[in-house]
């Protein structure tokens, strides 16, 4: 069983708070209030959470994990395609890549039998890969969004010499998707040496040996890896068109 | 008077930014278009390769309506060179075999003879196009469009960034390349005198309309409109 940490022990976290607010009252940062609303709504968030999982995770393993599922992929689809505002169905296509993202991962950890079925490994596993695709689609909309007007010229270019919207669009797409993975190249390079990821943190914690923790461990970062670099090379592939006519001319975008 | 072959002939064309439109192109001759800034000289220009198209009127392309060409090899026909260079991310040949390659022509050798005709050493081929001065880029981005064998070339303030020098070579390019290896040229230019230098007839846009048109020692040394007089005045 995992060590607990008791109410008392808990109580004593505000001196954590109280740091931050003393120094916002000496250097007048006039921060104080909402360091304390924001660790409020966080604490409070988080035991929220904490009773909504011991629930799901109480019921049957298709419908908690369905549930858990289905409001983590309409958030992050929410929250994803406010960075693509003016650009055609960014919702619902958004919400689409990310659906494609989790039934992949998923066929892959249950297919090899990297974890089972059941809400306490998947909804966390799954939690993780929605988040970080989420974080790398807003991006991708963005880069996307700023190469279209600050390579306008370049598309032009590509256009005016014979290119199809499909092939002008590959100078800017090939730097979109690529940004989007270098994070996670230079992250896999470091991982475990200066800080052990959160998730191996989490099971040591929990008890589990480190030799176990770390097999979980690799099992998410190349599964974020992976959709991280998924995402944004489906957002751009089937975004790019949305930047252009039926006559292959290139389009003014709303500004957002 | 000969009669000079008609390439491009443009018609009663309406668009967002350009009014009452007809002009026509003809074989060997090179036209300089000036006028103020935004009196729709860029996009008249964008018009005639379907960067970007009319509301109603028509062009016509060998005698066929542009629309009916496919788009691809309408834009390889009408080549067109920008003002800021807007060349890719890369070396120079990844620039120069962009256009080919998209039609399956690119050949190693075609790299060599675009330098050969921008007056630039071979060994540019591998450089990086951000090492090159703001010149070169712009004679890459020459040799670019060049590299897709256009029929007419369409010239977007292309020398406005450069020096003497630079501009000096690339007229003198420009007119080698007319009749020999681009059919027609239409040009923008902001600087009268190079539109007296190059151009064979110069049109004057104001306002959206071409508002005169002949010959460019008539146009610019006998101008009939008082918005003409003005403007070759400043
Ligand atoms: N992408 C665009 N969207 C909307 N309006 C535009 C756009 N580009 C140009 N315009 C407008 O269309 C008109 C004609 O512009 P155009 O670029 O053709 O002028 P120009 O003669 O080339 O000017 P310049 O000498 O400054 O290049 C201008 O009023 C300009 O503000
Ligand atoms: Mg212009």
């Amino acid at each position: 069983m995992a060590p607990e940490i008791s109410n008392v022990s808990m109580f004593f976290l505000v001196f954590f708070v109280l740091i931050p607010v003393s120094l916002s009252y000496f250097y007048a940062l006039g921060l104080s209030k909402s360091i304390f609303w924001s660790s409020f709504r966080g604490v409070t968030q988080l035991f929220l959470i904490g009773y909504v999982l011991t629930y799901l995770f109480s019921l049957e393993p298709l419908t908690g994990i369905s549930i858990m599922l289905t409001v983590m992929i309409v958030v992050a689809a929410l929250h994803a395609s406010k960075k693509g505002q003016g650009i055609p169905f960014v919702r619902s296509i958004t919400f689409l890549v990310i659906v494609l993202i989790e039934i992949f991962v998923l066929v892959m950890w249950l297919g090899f039998d990297m974890i089972s079925f059941q809400p306490d490994q998947v909804i966390p596993m799954s939690g993780m890969v929605i988040g970080n695709s989420m974080v790398a689609i807003g991006l991708a909309l963005e880069r996307m969004k700023s190469e279209f007007k600050e390579g306008k010229g370049k598309i032009i270019a590509a256009l005016a010499l014979g290119a199809k919207p499909e092939q002008a669009s590959k100078i800017l797409v090939r730097k979109i998707v690529k940004a989007s993975m270098i994070p996670n190249v230079d992250g896999l390079k470091t991982i475990g040496l200066v800080q052990l990821p959160g998730m191996m943190t989490g099971l040591i914690l929990g008890g589990v040996a480190p030799i176990e923790a770390i097999r979980y461990q690799i099992v998410i970062s190349l599964s974020i890896f992976a959709s991280v670099s998924l995402s944004a090379m489906l957002v751009t592939v089937i975004f790019y068109r949305f930047f252009f006519n039926k006559n292959q001319q290139m389009i003014q975008m709303k500004e957002s | 008077m000969s009669i000079e072959k008609v390439i491009l002939e443009a018609k009663n064309i309406q668009s967002d930014r350009l009014k009452n439109i007809n002009f026509t192109l003809h074989e060997g001759e090179i036209i300089t278009l000036i006028g103020p800034s935004g009196a729709g000289k860029s996009s008249l220009l964008m018009l005639l390769n379907r960067l970007e198209d009319p509301n109603e009127g028509t062009i016509h392309y060998l005698g066929k309506d542009i629309n009916e060409y496919p788009l691809e090899q309408l834009r390889k026909r009408i080549g067109m060179v920008f003002q800021s260079s807007s060349l890719f991310e890369g070396s120079v040949e990844d620039n120069l075999k962009f256009g080919p390659s998209l039609f399956d022509e690119w050949k190693p050798e075609r790299g060599k003879e675009l330098l050969e005709v921008v007056q630039l050493p071979k060994e540019y081929l591998d450089k990086n196009v951000e090492e090159l001065s703001g010149g070169e880029q712009q004679r890459i981005a020459f040799a670019r469009t060049l590299a897709n064998k256009p029929e007419i070339l369409l010239l977007d303030e292309v020398t406005s960034a450069l020096d003497v020098k630079n501009v000096e070579l690339i007229e003198r390019f420009l007119k080698e390349i007319v009749p020999n290896q681009v059919k027609a040229m239409m040009m923008v230019t902001h600087d009268i005198e190079q539109a007296k230098r190059l151009g064979n007839r110069t049109f004057f846009m104001n306002n959206e309309e071409i508002v005169e048109q002949g010959r460019t020692s008539q146009v610019l040394e006998a101008p009939k409109t008082n918005t003409l007089q003005a403007f070759l005045k400043e």
